[in-house]
């Protein structure tokens, strides 16, 4: 197995000075590759300030995250930048996609971002957009296109890059159940065709029935966690 | 190549706002270039009139002559010199003057000017002096000692055509020399100065009562290209080494001093302008990545570096600012095909003050295309400076907290 992520003791510490809110408090979190992780919990719980630690997107008060043997706390903001490109996928709750680019521009723009030739930006847009099934969608833009489909793009130039693994935070929230389940299907083919680990938060009752592993937190730590080795199970029998 | 696609299609996001920002440009500019063809068709008229009315475009004299004017300065050998320059390639025209100061007297007062002797026939050649003349016909007949005042002279001595007046003078020896000399002619330039100091007689009647011969103190030489003025000059200064050869510029620096400090003024009031409209465009840019925080705050968090994101707002404000620039110029350039044949008639504002400083009245603007290069690097890097303040804002965005707006 191979480690992707180990946490230590990370801590998060909003207006340390003013009124103090520890968002995460010493959470030590270990993920390997090829995991399909739910992190659940009630509002405020820190799923969405962790997502953001392990990507890199904000910096721990304390502790250390070591991404693929690199301590991303100790990376300045340029290469916490380049670090990001190179080896994490980002879904946002709400799509962001750009909207004065058409779908496939928005999943080129990384691979352009990676300086990737430009053949190999054409093979791999084509191969994404065939397993998201919106090859026929690719020249639309993002006000063209249903929340579902939108969440779909989005998820294609998260794997654009060929990242680590990817970060979901709500993938599902702002999607009807239909979508929800077809982008929850997309995840999961990638998840066993690719190996790609998924690490997502959510709310959804749907969603945590078909994680591999789930993780609650509560109040800033983890209140629980499936077994890896239930993961491993769990894994096998579904396939 | 992705960065100048998303900048180009961010600026019609808000086709209005956009929109508006272009047209501010555009009427910015139009105003400034405007003001510019005004300058340039009031300064080309101004060289035209220094070249074909006042001074040609080289003068020839003996070197002494100009400290004092002094009439025993002749060009030794006129003819002889007159003759090789006929030979010199580029030239047009040519005219000997007879030149010295001296006094004109009437019964009701008098006024110190300038004489100049002139062979008419040669001098409408070079100065253009019949078309200037309102009225009488010029030199005629072989009545001798005739003469042809300015406007301003006439109305300042009650002059009319047909009135005698007394020419004073100094001649080579240092005699003082009086004529008798009536008018002929009265004539009216752009210069009303000039007008009131010059009056012209025939030469031979000047040489006679100088006693210089077929001597001549000034040779004035039109050319058949303007551009070729130094080429020529310097050919004729190899020619004649023992002459003073001066060009136009020469004589008349502050026509010169005029043209190159016109051209510093022009471009500090496009600068002006463009600060102005500087604000405008920042506060737009401003709003744009205001609202558009969220997505910057994604490109930022997928990898975007934050060169590339200064990039992309540095390369939407120029976009945003040069989209406009060349509708500024295209209206300009209609205004100016508009007037710059039938003229703009300032004498109603300004009445003749302008003709007081050497200027005519009616302007004919001329669209200054050699100034484009200059005034666009002033646009673009006006934009430059526009776009600093929202750009560095943009990059200062935190991605975690950009992304919850």
């Amino acid at each position: 197995m191979t480690t992707v992520i180990d946490a230590h003791n990370v801590r998060k510490v909003y207006n340390p000075e003013t009124v103090p809110v520890i968002a995460v408090n010493n959470v030590h979190l270990h993920i390997e590759k090829g995991e399909f992780t739910a992190l659940v919990g009630p509002s405020g719980s820190g799923k969405t300030t962790l997502l953001n630690l392990i990507g890199g997107l904000d910096r721990p008060d304390a502790g250390n995250i070591i991404i693929n043997d690199v301590n991303i706390t100790s990376l300045s903001p340029n290469e916490l930048i380049d670090f990001r490109l190179h080896n994490i996928g980002f879904v946002f709750q709400s799509f962001n996609l750009i909207p004065v680019l058409s779908a496939r521009e928005n999943v080129e723009l990384i691979m352009q971002l990676q300086q990737v030739d430009k053949k190999e930006i054409t093979d791999r847009v084509n191969k994404l957009f065939a397993e998201i099934g919106l090859s026929d969608k690719m020249n639309s833009r993002p006000a063209q296109l249903s929340g579902g489909q939108q969440q779909r793009v989005a998820v294609a130039r998260a794997l654009a890059s060929r990242p680590k693994f990817i970060l979901a935070d709500e993938p599902t929230a702002n999607l009807d159940s239909k979508s929800a389940a077809n982008l929850l299907d997309i995840m999961l083919d990638l998840n066993k065709q690719e190996d790609m680990t998924f690490i997502f938060s959510t709310h959804d009752q749907r969603v945590i029935e078909r994680a591999r592993r789930v993780i609650t937190l509560v109040d800033g730590q983890i209140a629980s966690d499936t077994a890896a080795v239930d993961v491993r199970l769990k894994h096998e029998m579904s396939s | 190549m992705i960065i100048l696609v998303m900048a180009w299609r961010n600026i019609w996001r808000n086709k209005v706002r956009s929109a508006i920002i272009m047209c501010s440009v555009a009427i910015g500019l139009v105003a400034g270039l405007f003001v510019l063809s005004l300058y340039k068709g009031i300064l080309e008229d101004r060289v035209s009139t220094v070249i074909h009315t006042e001074v040609s475009h080289i003068q020839l004299h003996h070197p002494k002559f100009k400290e004092d004017y002094e009439a025993k300065f002749v060009v030794a050998r006129t003819d002889s010199v007159l003759s090789k320059l006929r030979g010199v390639p580029g030239i047009k025209s040519i005219s000997a003057r007879t030149v010295s100061q001296g006094m004109l007297m009437t019964g009701t007062g008098s006024t110190g000017l300038q004489i100049i002797g002139v062979d008419l026939a040669n001098e409408k050649l070079v100065s253009q002096l019949d078309s200037k003349i309102i009225e009488g016909a010029g030199f005629g007949g072989k009545r001798k000692n005739q003469i042809i005042i300015g406007k301003k002279l006439a109305d300042k001595m009650h002059l009319q055509r047909g009135n005698k007046a007394v020419l004073t003078f100094i001649d080579p020896e240092s005699n003082i020399v009086s004529a008798a000399f009536r008018i002929v002619g009265i004539y009216r330039t752009d210069n009303a100065p000039r007008d009131e100091r010059l009056v012209y007689v025939q030469r031979d009647d000047l040489n006679s009562l100088l006693a210089i011969g077929a001597s001549a103190h000034e040779i004035a030489i039109i050319l058949d290209d303007v551009n070729s003025v130094e080429a020529t000059a310097s050919s004729i200064k190899a020619l004649f080494e023992n002459m003073q050869v001066e060009t136009w510029s020469e004589i008349s620096p502050e026509t010169k001093l005029m043209i190159d400090t016109t051209d510093s003024y022009s471009n500090i009031f496009i600068m002006i302008i463009m600060l102005a409209l500087s604000f405008g465009i920042i506060n737009t840019m401003l709003m744009a990545v205001l609202e558009r925080s969220r997505e910057i705050g994604m490109l930022l968090a997928v990898g975007m570096n934050r060169a590339k994101i200064f990039s992309m707002i540095l390369t939407e404000t120029i976009f945003l600012t040069l989209t406009g620039t060349p509708l500024g110029i295209l209206i300009t350039w209609l205004i100016v095909q508009i007037y710059q044949t039938k003229g703009i008639d300032i004498s109603s504002i300004g009445g003749m003050t302008m003709s007081e400083f050497g200027f005519s009245s009616m302007i004919y603007p001329a669209f200054p295309w050699e100034k484009m290069p200059n005034e666009l690097m002033i646009v673009t890097g006006a934009a430059l400076f526009s776009a600093l303040i929202p750009a560095i804002k943009a990059i200062r965005l935190k991605p975690v907290e950009a992304l919850q707006k």
